[in-house]
Parts: C-alpha cells; structure tokens; sequence
C-alpha cells in the first residue's frame, strides 16, 4: 500500500491554495466564456439574453472569421514545425560537441527570461525596413522587405519571432533527451556503418521521441495560444489582417469592437479545437512513443 | 556461419592523447591474421581506447594502423571491415533483434531476401533463433549479450573487437559463453581482439596477451609465456590466482638471500633484486623461514594463505586443504623446488633466470 495521509482531509488542505487559483483563472473563465457564448451580452452591462447557437452561426458564417482561422492554422503548422527543428539542430550539434557549443547553450538558453512582449518590440525595431538588419538588403532592392505594408514580411517576421521564442525550452528538452541517449549506441551505429544522418534518425531521434513528443504537445497549443503578445507589439494583426491569428481576433472583436459574446464564442471554438488538438496527441501519437531504454 | 579472412593488424608507433593526458605513449605491435589476442590490464590502462582507435571511434594522435598492411587510421569505422561489442552491449532499444542483428546490413543495402538470411543464421549461431522479434528490453542479460555478438559476426568483419563482453554476466554465464567465444572465433576466422581485466578470460581464451600498463606494452606473449616468464614485476604481479609473490632480496656471490639470511636461489646477478615466487610452489614444512599467517581464505580445494616474513615483507601461499592454519599461528615455509623468477629491483625487467634450490639453503 502507498503511504498515505494520517488525516482524511490533509491532501484537500494541502491542494486547496493550487485548486483556488486554477478555478479562479482557469476554469471559472472558460466556464464564463463557454456561457456567453450561448448569450447575447451588451457591452456596457445591463443583463444577458439566452441566444442558443446564434452566436455560432454568427461567427462561422463570417468570412474574416475562417480566414483568421486559416492564418491560425499556418502559423501553428509552419510556427511549431520550426520551433522544433531549429532547436533540434541547434541540439544536435551542441550534443556533437561541434566548437563553441559550450557557450552556445548558455547562450540559447538565456531568452527563455525574456517575456514575449519584449521580444515582439525587439524584433519590430530588428526586422525594421530602414534601419533592422534588412535595410542594406532594402537598399539594393527596393521594396524587398516590409513588414510595415508587406503581409507575407509580416507574417514571416511574426514567425522567426515566435520560433526564436520557442528555442530555449526546446533547445533545453531536445538536448536533456540527447545526451541521455548512450554514447555506445551512436558508436554501434557508426560501426554498423550508418552515416552522421541514418545515425540521427535511425538511433538518436527514435531515442527522444519522448522528447520531441512532449515539445509538439506544448509547442502546438503555445504556438495558437500565445502569438497574442508578439502579434500586439509587432503588427497588431496587420497589414491588412495578415498577421490577425484567432487569439487576436478575439481581443480585437471583445476589447475594441465591444461584441462580447462573438469573442466568447470564437474563445469557446479555440477552446475545443485546442483541446481536440491535444486529446488526438496524446491518444493517437502517444502510443507510438516507446518509453523505455 | 562461413569463415571469414582474418586481417593481420599492426601498430606502427601509434599514440593517443586527450588533450594533456598521454594516454597511449607509443605502441608497436603486430597482431596475426586470425589470431585471438587479449588486451589485459588494469583499469584505466587505456585498453578501450586502444580499442575505440581500432575501431576508428577515437581519432589517433599519431602514429599508424594498418589491416593488411592497407593504412586505415584515416578511415570511417565503416570502411575498416571491423565489427564491435560493447561491454553494454549498445542494441538498439527501439529495434527489435532482428532488425538489431540487421541494422549494418540494411545499411550496406544488402536486399531484403539475403539479409533475412544472414540474421536468421548469425541468430542461429548464437542460439538466439526465437527471440527475433522480441526487443532488447524483453531479453535477458545473457541473451542481449548474443545478440550484440549476432550483431558483429552477421557482417562477416575481418576484425571483431571486444570490449570487456562478459563483465556483465554472472559467473556461471560467464564461463559458458567464453566457452563458446573461443568456439566461435575458430569458425568465423576473424582475427579478435578481446579486453578484459580478467585474467582468466585472458589465459583461456587467448592465443596470446598483450598486457598494457599505463599504455605501454609490459608484455605481449602467449598465455604460457607469460605465466611461466612474465618479463616484468608487473607482469608476474597480474597474473596468477593468487599472483606471484615479489619478494626484495640481495644477489651476491652467487646466491639471492632475504634479509633474514636465508637462500632463496642461485644467480649470476649482484646487487638489489626483487624475486618472484609462485605461492602454489611454496611448501610448508617444520624447519625453514618462519612466517605468520595473517588471514586465511578457504577455497575448498585448497587454502590460500595471507602471511608475513620476519622482517614484514607478505607472502602468498596455496596450501593443502588437509590442514587449516589459523591466523596468528607461526609456520614455516619451505622455498625448495619453488619457481623463482629473478626482475631488476629498480626497472622490474626480467633478469636471466636463477637456479632454484634443491634442498633447504642449498643452491642448485
Ligand atoms: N574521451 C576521453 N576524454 C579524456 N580522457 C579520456 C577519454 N577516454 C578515456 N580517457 C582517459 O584515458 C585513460 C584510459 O581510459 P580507457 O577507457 O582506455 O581505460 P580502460 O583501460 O579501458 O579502463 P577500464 O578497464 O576501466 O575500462 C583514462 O585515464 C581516461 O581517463
Ligand atoms: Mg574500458
């Protein structure tokens, strides 16, 4: 048997300070949200009014809509894919020993104390058409590069800073899982003959594919989910409602257009796709993910 | 499983550091086409790394390597013709043994057909033939250590390294599948290179041993050789069970004496010496050097004393399981008939070999 608690109720006590606030910030909210978004709720107070679906049909039959949430889906496919391989790279060569990697994984490591607001301010003023590092490129060129006007610059731009974002805490996981995996193993697999490539995915990548499991999960849900500060400091959704990800949208449509429960709404389907998102990951992708050593 | 060339490997002035720390000073050596060599020595030696250069896992500092007088010090373990097996064994976790045994030969592009063909032999050699499908994690340890053997010989390699294969097996295992190393290093005819820190394993299993001490080559000799004529006090201080007993004595005017005056050989040398005594050739007896016994260790068919000699120096003797001794008691030994061994107090080396006495205090 299990030690357990001498009093029936100290684990409650215990967990109740952990319980208070995921209640209060996180399930009283998505309660909240999922409730308005069955109403119609006016802006300034003064009651709700029970609206069934209407809300829904609202909102996906609105073609802004669809296209935030096709952006959403790019930015979550191509956002993730390279904050993982980026990192993965970074960490195999760091595993390699490759020169000057000692310092490099301090180095990598560092952003992570950087919250995404200064990141999304820092990258504006980088990627800058006249004076970031794109300005002598603009010079041969004129009009090559710009975020300001350009949406594919924009959207590009809101990618490198999401994926440089997304490096430390990857770059950190792949490598913990790297250099858990035996020494002996890429040796044997040199002996047998496989090349640096077949030796990283043949042995070192089926090795940390709890690793890279864990960094999709998370790195999915961060990249739908947390654009929203890079996205405000950055292009506020523009040019054009290039760089307007869902998460954005619906700041804009619940804090500058006042439709509450349309913001409500759109908050309840990110919800559940999210959710649906991670539930497929963790019942259908999981189970090709071999633990043991 | 058919038999394969062995290579003839030498090694031409071949060192190896990291960074500061020499650890392979220079080795010169030639090791036979198909013979099965032993690398013994203590640990920390550099035999791994006398292996991992073989094997081309570790860049050589200088010096060369040459298989068949071909130059591989240069060359990609995979273009060596050498196969390894890892003291962990190193399997594949996340492949199952089949796919274990026929990784190198899914890589070297072998079709489908002939490859399952070649690891359903090399898992038959190795009597492994039921557990193809099952994962390493789902072998036991004896079992993960065939299957790493598979591994190497299911390539038909030239050269198979060993590193230390068996220290992982319990004692039983252990003896069986030396057995059958020995068995099959004569059928598949690859020359083998074998590490241990057993001795044992290393008189057992080796055409001849190369002993490495602080990476320099103390000896490099058959199994009979180097018991009957280590060629240093290293040497004779490593191999046996109990190992040699090294004794400082004096040679002058044709006799080796202890301290205490007694005769232990005749010689030609002067001077300092330090005399090697097989303790399985000591005898007691009623009259000769006294000694007191310090610890006894039973081991059945016969006793292996800890003692010292008057003057302090400690002494191994193999007694009899007839009598037992019992620690503090006063005994005395009898070098007559003894095997003696003659090395240079100050360097160790070997020196011409002395006469031993026929009868107590008497020169031969
Ligand atoms: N990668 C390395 N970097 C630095 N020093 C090393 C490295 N590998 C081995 N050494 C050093 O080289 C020496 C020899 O090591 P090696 O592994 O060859 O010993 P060994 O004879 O195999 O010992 P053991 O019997 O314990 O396995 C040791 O002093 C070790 O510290
Ligand atoms: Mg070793």
């Amino acid at each position: 048997m299990p030690p357990s608690f001498a009093g029936r109720w100290t684990p409650f006590w215990l967990s109740l300070p952990m319980l208070l606030i995921v209640a209060l910030f996180f399930y009283i909210p998505v309660y909240l949200s999922f409730w308005w978004s069955f109403t119609l709720e006016r802006p300034f107070g003064g009651g709700s009014e029970f609206v069934g679906f209407q809300n829904y049909a609202r909102v996906l039959s609105d073609p802004i809509f669809w296209d935030a949430a096709w952006r959403t889906l790019v930015f979550m496919v191509f956002g993730s894919t390279l904050a993982i391989i980026v990192p993965l790279i970074l960490a195999l060569a760091a595993d390699r020993m490759v020169p000057l990697s000692h310092t490099a994984r301090n180095v990598l490591i560092w952003p992570k104390g950087i919250a995404g607001a200064s990141i999304g301010v820092v990258f504006a003023f980088i990627f800058n058409p006249f004076v970031g590092i794109m300005a002598p490129l603009n010079g041969l060129f004129p009009g090559l590069w710009n975020p300001g006007s350009d949406g594919t610059d924009a959207f590009i731009m809101l990618l490198i800073a999401h994926v440089w974002n997304g490096i430390p805490f990857n770059f950190v996981i792949l490598l913990a899982g790297l250099q858990a995996v035996p020494r002996s193993l890429t040796q044997a697999a040199a002996i047998d003959g496989a090349s640096p490539w077949r030796r990283i995915r043949d042995v070192q990548l089926p090795m940390i594919a709890p690793q890279l499991f864990l960094t999709f999960v998370l790195e999915f849900t961060e990249s739908v989910v947390s654009a929203f500060a890079l996205i405000d400091t950055m292009t506020q959704g523009g040019p054009g409602g290039a760089t307007r990800l869902l998460v954005y949208k619906i700041y804009q449509d619940g804090f500058k257009g006042y439709d509450l429960s349309g913001a409500a709404t759109q908050s309840a389907i990110l919800m559940v796709f999210v959710l649906c998102l991670a539930a497929f990951q963790f019942l259908y992708l999981e189970k090709k993910v071999r633990y043991e050593r | 499983m058919q038999a394969t060339i062995g290579a003839e490997i030498r090694l031409d002035a071949l060192t190896k550091s990291y960074g500061d720390n020499l650890v392979l000073p220079g080795l010169d050596a030639t090791l036979g086409a198909g013979e099965f060599t032993v690398i013994l020595g203590p640990s920390g030696c550099g035999k791994s790394t006398l292996l991992n250069l073989l094997a081309g896992l570790e860049r050589v500092t200088s010096g060369r390597i040459l298989m068949n007088g071909r130059e591989v010090q240069g060359l990609a373990p995979r273009d060596r013709g050498v196969a390894m097996v890892f003291q962990n064994y190193a399997l594949y976790p996340h492949m199952t043994v089949a796919e274990n045994i026929g990784y190198a030969l899914k890589i070297a592009g072998v079709p489908r057909a002939e490859r399952d063909r070649r690891i359903a032999e090399a898992a038959r050699t190795v009597a492994l033939g039921d557990y193809l499908t099952r994962r390493p994690g789902e072998l036991s340890g004896g079992q993960r250590q065939r299957v790493a053997i598979a591994r190497a010989i299911v390539r038909e390699p030239s050269v198979m390294l060993f590193d230390e294969p068996l220290s992982n097996l319990d004692a039983q295992l252990r003896h069986g599948t030396r057995m059958e190393l020995a068995a099959l290093h004569r059928r598949i005819g690859a020359s083998s290179i074998f590490v241990t820190h057993d001795q044992v394993e290393a008189m057992t299993l080796a055409d001849r041993i190369l002993i490495l001490n602080k990476g320099r080559i103390e000896q490099f000799d058959t199994p009979e050789a180097i018991y009957r004529r280590p060629a240093s006090t290293f040497v004779a201080g490593f191999i046996g069970a109990p190992p040699m007993n090294l004794l400082d004595a004096i040679a002058e005017s044709g006799r080796v004496r202890l301290a205490s005056g007694t005769v232990l050989a005749g010689t030609g040398a002067n001077g300092p010496v330090t005399l090697g005594i097989r303790p399985e050739t000591i005898h007691l007896n009623d009259v000769g050097e006294p000694v007191v016994v310090d610890y006894v260790e039973d081991l059945g068919g016969h006793h292996v004393l800890a003692a010292h000699l008057e003057d302090g120096q400690s002494l191994r003797i193999v007694t009899p399981p007839d009598r037992r001794p019992e620690p503090g008691e006063r005994l005395h030994v009898s070098f007559a008939g003894a095997s003696v061994h003659l090395f240079d107090a100050i360097t160790g080396r070997r020196l011409a070999d002395p006469a031993p006495i026929r009868s107590e205090g008497v020169p031969a």
